[in-house]
Formats: structure tokens, sequence, C-alpha cells
């Protein structure tokens, strides 16, 4: 989240779309209803009419994997009809930028491209430069190479009728969600968009995303109050668990993490760190260095000097993608003797569940730390399978809950918590930290004792107590991190051991240690930061600045001095998230981004300083799969792109099987209930959550049922061509086909909680999707197939 | 008697229906807080994802779903069911054995070790209410107390406690202020109707919403106090109530006696409103206690 829960309440209009906020996030539609209760419009975008939709004020339908048309079509609406925030754009985008000469796009493909990699060459993306590598501007924006322009010219297409065409939205609703959202232009309007997986798990998820961004930065609504891009994260600290780089392409903090051909710490920090294009851009990445040494001086402590690139070659070096789609087509070709998997479950959550489990049988060793026996502990004795065929060797490692042990979470708005231990594991169950920590010990006992490359296992700086388990504390304060020996920065002098305050004090020189540089600031001398309860809000705008710790450096909305004109006043002056102090020559409200004066004072900053052209992109070099987002139809559509001859996302390679529109009509797509939580190990072993959701079902409109012969309760067979599942049909009238190409297409709807294990049993809906994912993540594409439907079970 | 109670004193919770969104979180806490078995459902039994499919033993609170279509628009609207705690409470008013009590505080609760299972207090709710424990030889009847036991120690009621959006607890007098400010503030959203001011003479629970309550499945009733319906159609039968009455407390009486003195000679005074899962595991106990006793005679 650019923001955080609380400021959702101060929007003026809020755009749920890919989410189900009511469904998903129940305790943030507290906010979304307090900002209805002072006059906010809410506008659900989804698929199916769910229970967020009928809290809405404006509901629109829409073909799953069609946001970027829908989005599309908002952004050419602003532009055409001039409701852009035109001050926040011209000083705050790179609208005014120029385009090199050979960039370029048609029909759907982006200029660079290389169909036989599926990839571009984004040499053509650049920002055109002057003699000293400064990117040319035009202020006026008449350019017909400017961002602006392209920008205009690239969504021009994306009119109204035709975005709803492509969609299946009804044109009246579309336009009232054009003529609420769109209002926020104003300055004193606040959007924000409330987001989630029904927009990330497409081919081309990122560019959903980045579609988001551009309508919001031409609105003017990132930075401020009541704004912003916000990612409803799927569980209480999974922002928490990307900060410490639960991901393969990062190291904790977002530092990239090393390639095969960054062959040492120079040659890495050359390829990562940004040069700034602009006088006045902080280029905050240009920092790089201090955090990557500070990192590893966390790893490996006194064994990472200056003689060593302070243990840079201990770092693995990454030659390609280990995401998760990948990893499964890794243990389906027998690549993995054994797998760990810690409070998770492939063979219900991951795509084409059916091939996972037969991967699984392929392994020598499982392991399973979890609450519960987890469907993917069982595997072998999955239905259709003899166990006697499966020599795997299962170990269930009781976890301890959330509840059970003490730690940090950091919620979606990026607020660490500190969380204590209320009662004790049952039975044996012990923490992730224990089975780390024990692992660990055993790892470097059997690694002291010889092997290949034993030092980053041997050499590690692992000093968390002698207790029962890792003392967390200690941890925490690793990862806040402090000085190695006594160093005087700006006339002060630090002392060895103490806690560094802030990553503005971070050294590239081996004097600091810092587990994750964004969490600098969490413990300091003062004590455990996250452990703050303060209730005190001098902002009005409930960010609670004692409230627990929020990084970077308890900054409570990002972007913030984009909330303010480039002289320092805010843009709206009753929601004021910070201001230029004139007379005491400093900021008030939220912690800026930067202590630096206005833009237009001396030694005054652009407001975003993650880039380093110091301004936002409306135009972005940085993706896989182009500059600008463009409507793709999913990898399996029942209809051909209408916009472009590009059918699907260019940058991805289609998989090997496919789902034909003749044999699989329908459209599929996958969600959440309240009532279950992700591959359901949690939910479905409760009694009285299995109570409220008990069967696996399908949701589908009247039509298509009475079309099948199917009622209510029915027990019906859906089949791709992956494999086919049971489910009971819920006939309803939330969901409807979809008018779309010049005619009706069903969709129907499914959870993806269900497992074979279990109390509450049934089948996975992910037997049906295809492991098939976004360009730049990879993650899969869950919510939009192809599907058949017939009445009756699997043997009718 | 009820009539000391100053009813806008009384705890009583406003139900908002408009800011409901269905999650459930409610039913859950209240199996959890009152130790409620889960009950075997399948598949929906009712509108959208209704379940379970009635108000039961062990299912003091629900939400009821309404999923359809009405000019082309669709509708999918929440209504939790729950004990209304009747300022005049029916089932107080008929209980031959006074086991049914609406407390100072707001609440109508009920004692277990009192009740004999008659069942009139069941006929008497005009909202359908308690419930018989079927699944017993000797059945009582059970139902939403209020969490009466965790009122009585200042905290609010579980449901109240997890419900992130729509359910506010406190005076009742207040209740029904913030609901008639609501529907001033927002005449739109709402039918112009605080239910359970004056229904059945008034009640603990107040409602608000956007659809008519006949669609919801609120059930129809009369704005008086129910007890003087019962009292009325009771006079004409006094003898037999009484007699009636007189031996089932007697009844009761006996069926309990045994209890009783088990308790007394554990020492235990009897705890009314006693943690479900302690007096489970107490009545298991002395279950054990009895079988080890037999093992030896044997």
């Amino acid at each position: 989240m650019t923001n955080h829960w609380n400021d959702i309440q101060f929007a003026d209009v809020i755009l749920a779309i890919g989410s189900n906020p009511a469904e998903n996030h129940p305790i943030s539609f507290k906010y979304v209803e307090m900002a209805i209760d002072k006059g906010a419009k809410l506008i659900s975008v989804d698929p199916r009419y769910t229970r967020t939709s009928s809290k809405a004020q404006i509901y629109a339908q829409l073909r799953p994997g069609t946001d970027i048309a829908f989005m599309g079509g908002l952004i050419n609406y602003a532009l055409e009809n001039d409701l852009i925030h035109k001050d926040y754009v011209l000083h705050y985008t790179n609208a005014s930028f120029i385009v090199d000469d050979d960039y370029d796009f048609d029909e759907g493909i982006f200029s660079g491209f290389a169909p036989e990699t599926y990839s571009y060459d984004k040499k053509s993306w650049r920002y055109k430069t002057d003699s000293n590598g400064q990117p040319l501007k035009d202020p006026s924006l008449q350019n017909p190479r400017c961002i602006y322009q392209l920008l205009k010219a690239h969504f021009a297409d994306y009119t109204p009728a035709k975005v709803c065409e492509v969609t299946g939205t009804a044109i009246q609703d579309y336009m009232a969600v054009a003529r609420s959202f769109c209002e926020t232009g104003r300055a004193d309007k606040a959007g924000t968009i409330m987001y989630a997986m029904g927009t990330t798990q497409h081919t081309y998820g990122t560019q959903n995303v980045r579609s988001y961004a551009i309508l919001q930065l031409l609105l003017g609504n990132v930075g401020i109050a009541g704004g912003g891009i916000n990612a409803l994260r799927g569980e209480c600290n999974v922002q928490g668990s990307t900060d410490y780089a639960l991901l393969f392409h990062i190291l904790p903090g977002y530092l990239k993490s090393p390639e095969y051909d960054d062959v040492n710490l120079a040659t890495y920090l050359k390829n990562v760190t940004p040069l700034a294009t602009d006088a006045q851009s902080a280029n905050w990445w240009s920092n790089t260095p201090k955090y990557l040494v500070s990192l590893l001086k966390a790893f490996w402590g006194e064994h990472a000097t200056a003689a060593n690139d302070y243990g840079f070659e201990y770092l693995p070096k990454r030659s390609g993608n280990y995401s998760y789609i990948m990893l499964m087509e890794r243990l389906q070709e027998g690549g993995f003797d054994g797998m760990f998997c810690m409070g998770t479950n492939p063979i219900v959550g991951g795509p084409d569940s059916l091939g996972i489990g037969r991967g699984l049988d392929k392994l020598k060793w499982l392991v399973s730390a979890d609450l519960w026996e987890t469907d993917t502990s069982v595997f072998w004795k999955r239905p259709g399978v003899n166990p006697r065929d499966i020599q795997t060797e299962v170990f269930n490692l009781p976890a301890a809950s959330s509840v059970e042990k003490q730690g940090s979470i950091s919620n979606s708005g990026r607020w660490a918590q500190w969380r204590y231990k209320a009662v004790e594991p049952p039975g044996q169950a012990e923490s992730d930290a224990f089975i780390i920590d024990q692992l660990y010990q055993r790892l470097k006992k059997l690694y002291s004792q010889g092997g290949v490359f034993p030092e980053p296992i041997v050499n590690l700086a692992w000093n968390y107590g002698t207790g029962h388990e890792p003392d967390i504390e200690m941890v925490a304060r690793e990862t806040n991190g402090f000085f190695t020996r006594d160093v005087t920065i700006g006339g002060k002098l630090y002392k060895k051991g103490q806690q560094v305050p802030s990553f503005g004090l971070l050294q590239d020189d081996g004097s600091t240690i810092s587990g994750n540089w964004i969490y600098c600031g969490s413990y300091t001398e003062e004590g455990n930061m996250m452990k703050r309860r303060g209730q005190e809000d001098p902002t009005g705008l409930e960010m609670y600045p004692n409230w627990s710790w929020c990084w970077p450096l308890n900054r409570r909305v990002l972007y913030n001095r984009a909330s303010v004109d480039p002289d320092g006043r805010p843009w709206n002056p009753k929601k004021v998230v910070i201001a230029w102090n004139e007379t005491a020559g400093r900021w008030e409200g939220d912690v800026p981004d930067g202590p630096w004066p206005p833009l237009n004072k001396p030694g005054g900053r652009l407001p975003f300083i993650m880039t380093a052209e110091g301004v936002s992109r409306l135009f972005s070099a940085g993706l896989a799969d182009g500059p600008f987002p463009t409507h793709y139809e999913p990898m399996e559509s029942p209809m051909a792109n209408l916009f472009c001859k590009q059918q699907t996302n260019p940058a991805v390679r289609p998989p090997a099987v496919l789902s034909d529109p003749e044999k699989f009509p329908y459209i599929g797509t996958s969600y959440r209930v309240s009532e279950h939580w992700q591959a359901g190990a949690m939910t479905r072993n409760l009694p009285w959550l299995a109570e409220l959701v008990p069967d696996m079902f399908v949701e589908m409109s009247e039509g298509l049922a009475r079309w099948k012969g199917i009622k209510n309760g029915d027990m019906v067979t859906i089949s791709s061509e992956r494999g086919a599942i049971e489910a009971r049909a819920l006939v309803t009238a939330r969901i409807k086909p979809l008018r779309v190409g010049g005619r009706m297409i069903e969709q129907v709807g499914l959870p993806w909680h269900f497992g074979f294990a279990g109390l509450a049993k049934g089948d996975s809906a992910n037997v049906l999707t295809a492991a098939v994912g976004c360009a730049n993540t990879t993650i899969p594409e869950y919510k939009a197939f192809l599907c058949n439907i017939e009445k009756g079970g699997k043997k009718a | 008697m009820s009539t000391v109670n100053d009813f806008g004193k009384n705890k009583a919770f406003l139900i908002d229906m408009t800011k409901c969104t269905g999650c459930r979180g409610c039913q859950v806490a209240c199996k959890q807080w009152n130790q409620l078995e889960a009950e075997n459902t399948e598949f929906f039994s009712g509108e959208g994802y209704e379940n379970p499919p009635a108000m039961s033993e062990f299912t003091f609170t629900r939400i009821k779903f309404r999923d359809y279509e009405r000019n082309g628009q669709s509708e999918f609207a929440f209504y939790k069911e729950m004990c209304m705690h009747c300022n005049d409470a029916a089932c107080v008013s008929v209980c031959p054995v006074a086991a049914f009590v609406k407390t100072p505080e707001g609440p109508v609760i009920y004692k277990t070790k009192t009740c004999i299972g008659c069942r009139f207090c069941m006929i008497a709710c005009p909202f359908g209410v308690p419930k018989y424990e079927w699944s017993k030889a000797f059945p009582l009847v059970r139902k939403c107390t209020g969490c009466y036991s965790r009122v009585k120690e200042g905290l609010k009621p579980a449901c109240v406690t997890t419900c992130p959006t729509a359910i506010t607890y406190g005076p009742r007098e207040e209740m029904i202020k913030e609901a008639e400010r609501r529907l001033s503030a927002y005449p739109d959203r709402y039918l112009p109707k605080v239910y359970g001011k004056d229904e059945a003479g008034g009640t603990c629970v107040i409602y608000l919403t956007a659809l008519p309550f006949d669609e919801l499945g609120f059930k129809p009733v009369t704005m008086r106090a129910l007890p003087s319906y019962t009292w009325q159609a009771l006079r004409l039968v006094p003898g037999i109530f009484i007699g009636v009455g007189a031996t089932l407390s007697a009844i009761s009486w006996f069926q309990h006696r045994k209890e009783r003195v088990q308790n007394e000679q554990a020492g235990m005074l009897s705890a009314m409103f006693q943690h479900p899962r302690e007096q489970e595991s107490q009545a298991q106990e002395d279950q054990t206690s009895q079988d080890v006793k037999e093992d030896q005679r044997s």
C-alpha cells in the first residue's frame, strides 16, 4: 500500500477492482464504510456481484482479464475530457519527457520484440537525451514524442463503446464509473484504488497494476490522504514476507538478488545502482552500496570484510527464474530430491494441481511444517493413486500458530506491529524460528566436518542467544542494525554496538550492520518501536505516528511530497499530509519523503525519490512486456483481441496445453470466500468454519443453469484441458453472462479453497487452471481460464 | 419482575444491516464463546451462502442471506437472527418454573438448572428464538444469552466484539438515538423505521435496514408487549395453568435434585453462568468419577 488501512476513510471515491474487501479483507471494510458515511462513493468492479458489490454505490461488471481495457478507457476519458490534475502531471510525472526516436508500438507489439524468445530488447524504450545524457523535456506537452502525447495516442482507441464491447460492462455503469472516479482529478478530491489477486493473477498482472498507477498519477491521487494504490495483501504478514525477501528475485529490503554475471561486489553494485538523471532527483537507490554491505555484515558478521567483498561471494547467484511455476515444473521433471513446505499447500494452491501431485510423487522426501496435516503432506493418499507406488518419505513438523509465538507482523499499510505470545503452542508444536534454527545448527555441524563450499553456512553470524529458540528481540535488533565500531558521522559520535537510528546513517565500509535497511529505525536505542501503542493523532488523518512503526522511517503515506505543490503548499488544504513551514524552514505532518525543502526552494528535491529521474513514470522501461499497458486477452479466452492483432501477451510463452474454446466455452474464474482461508488447511479443519461453507461449489448464472438443466445444489462436473472436478451448483442472479464481441458469454466462479484432505473436503479449483504466469512476476493466471460444465458428478 | 428495569439503561444491540457484509464472524464468535458444536451442513441451506439451516440448540445466532434479482438489479442482503432480548419478554412471563430472567443489564437469560424443558417459551416467543435440545435424552431449552457472562464482567458480547462493521452496543436509549440519527443523516439509505423500538413492546436488539423487513425474513410482530397477551390467555385457564406449572416445578425440583446434591458435595455453588466448556468438563468429570466408582465395585 502507498497509504494505510485507516487512510481509506479519507477517500472521496473508492475503486475496488480485482479485490473483494467485504469478503476477503472484512476489517478493511470498516474504513470503507466510514468513508461512505462521510459521503464517499464505493465502486465495485468485479465479474461477480459480491458482498462488496452489495455495499457499493456503483457496481460495474467486467469480464475476467479485461482490467487494462477497463482502465485504459478511464485513462482515455480523463485525458479526452481534460479531467487530469495538470500541475501534478507536469511537475511530478514524466509526462513531458521525450522518448527515443526508435520507440514504436504497432498492433500490440512494442519496438524491440524478439518473437523467438518472447522477450523485448528495451533499448528503444529510453528517454531521448541531450549530449550530457539528461532527458529532453517539453513542458508544453505538445511534442508528439513526449510521453503525454504518446500516452494519449496509445489509449485513443479505448472509447467507452469499444471498452464495453471487450469488458462486457453495461455502458451506463461504465460511464458512471468514469464520471465518479475521474472527478477525483480535482486537487481537493481523493480517489483510492483497492486491489488484490483479481488484478495480479493474469499473464499481464503487473501491467494491470501499471494501468491503475497511470490513472492515479494523471488524477494526482498518489501521495495524498485518501488516495494511492493499495494492494490488499492476502494475509496479515504478506507485506512482511516480501519486505524480507520471500521471493527469489530480491534480497531483504528489495535489493536485487545477484545474477550469475555479477561476478564481484563492484560489478553487482555497478549493475544495480542507478545514476540520477536530474539534478533535483534524490535518487534514493544511489544508497544501494550502503544497504547491501550492511546486509552482508548482518549475514556474515566479522567474516564479512573488505578483503572478501563483505562475503558477496557467499551469496547465491541466480541464473534464471526460480518462481513458483518454474519450481513446480522442475518438480514434475524430477528435478528435486526433497522439498520443504512451511505454511504452504501447493497441491491445492498451485496451478494445474494434478501435475503438482505427479511431481510430488518423484520426491525422495518432503517436509511439511504446518498447523494441520495439509493436503500436500498426504499427497501420497490422494484420490486416484496407490500409496504403495509412492516412495516419498514425509516428515510432518507441527508448527506454532501466530498467537503461539512472539514477533512482528507487517500489515498491508507497512506498519510493523509487535505481537506477543498469547498461549503456548500445543503438544510438540514449535515456532518457525525454532525449526529454522534447528535446521541451521544441524547443517552447520555437518558442514563443519567438510563439504563443498562450507563457508556461507559455517561463517554465518547467528547470534540469537542460547535459549530454546532464537531470541526474536535479538533478531529484531539485528534487522534494524547497529554500529560495528565507533564512528563519527556529521560530527556526531556513534559507539560500537549502538543501534543505528535511521537508514540515513548506514555505511558501505562495514561500520554498520542492518538485516533489512527499510526496517532501520524500527529498533533504536529507545527500544523496540514496533511495540509502541501511542494513540496520538496530531494530523487528524489517523496516521498515529506513535502506534507501532512503519517503514520507511515511520512514514505513513508514501510519496507524500507529491501531496503538496512545488512550493510546499498542500494541494488539498483540508487534508494535510505534509506542509512546508516557511518560517521554521521545515516540514510538518507526516514524516516527509526526505528532509529537503520543496521543489521550488533552494536545495529542493523532486517527490518520487525512488526513481532516478525523481518523478513518477507514466511510461516505464522497467517491465518485461512494455512501457505502457495494453489490452491482451487472457491465455485462454473465448474471443479475439478487439484492440490489436496480437492476441495474448507477447512476452509470455504459451503453455503446451491450452483449453480450446470450442470444447470449453465458458470463462472460469477463481476466488476466495470470507469463511475459508487460502488453500484451506487452516479453515477446512475448523468445524465452525466448515459448517458455514462445507462443500466445493461453483457459482453460475440462472440462464446457464436452465440451458444445462442444472438446479441449485445439483452436483456438476467442471472440466478444462487439465482435468475435471465435481462441485455443487450455486445458481444465482449475481452471476451474469457477459455481452462481449457481439455475443453472450457465460462465466462460472469457483472458490479455490478445497482439497481432498481435512474436515471439509472437495475438489480443487486449481485442477482446472493453467500453469502460465505474468510476464514480470510469473504469478499464475488463476483468474481467467476456459472450462466446460455439465450436470452430474464425475462418474455421471 | 422486569418492570423494575429502566429499559433505557439496558444494554442493547444496534444492528445496521446496511453495514453488515455477511462475513459471519458473529456466527463463529458466538459458537466459540459458547462452545457450541458445529452442525453438520451440506452445501448451503438457504439463499446465498446461508448455513446452518436454522437457529438451534447449537446455533444461537445466524446470518440469513437474501440473494435475488429485482428490476434487473442484484440484491445480496444479510440479516442477523438472534434473541431480541425483549423488555417485557414473553418467555419470561410464560415460564412456569421462572427459569427465564430479564436481567437488569438487559439480556434475557435462563437458568439451565431450573429449566424443565416444557417448551412454553418456544411457543410464546414471537421471534421463534428458544430452541430445544433435540439431541439430548432429557432436552432443555437453549438460546442466546446476550453473552450475559461477558456483559456482567463489563465486556461486550462476543458477536459485537468480532463484528467489523454492523453492530454497535450500548445503553438502549443511546442506541435508539443513534439509530434515529442515522435515519435523518442518511434518509436515502434506510427504510424509515427503527425496528425493535416498539416491536413486541420494545427489544434490546434494534435493527436498521434498507430493505422491507418482511423481505429480509423478519416475522411480523405486534407492538404490544407480549406478556399482556399471554396473561389474557392464561387468565382464562388459571387452574390448569397453575396446576401444570406446579406439577412441572415439582418434576423440575426432583429432576435437578441429584445434580444439586452432587454440586453441593463438590463444594460448588451452582454456577448459573459458568462457561459452557467448564460445565461440560464438570459433567465429564462427574461421569468419570462415577465410572471409576463402578469399576471399583465390579
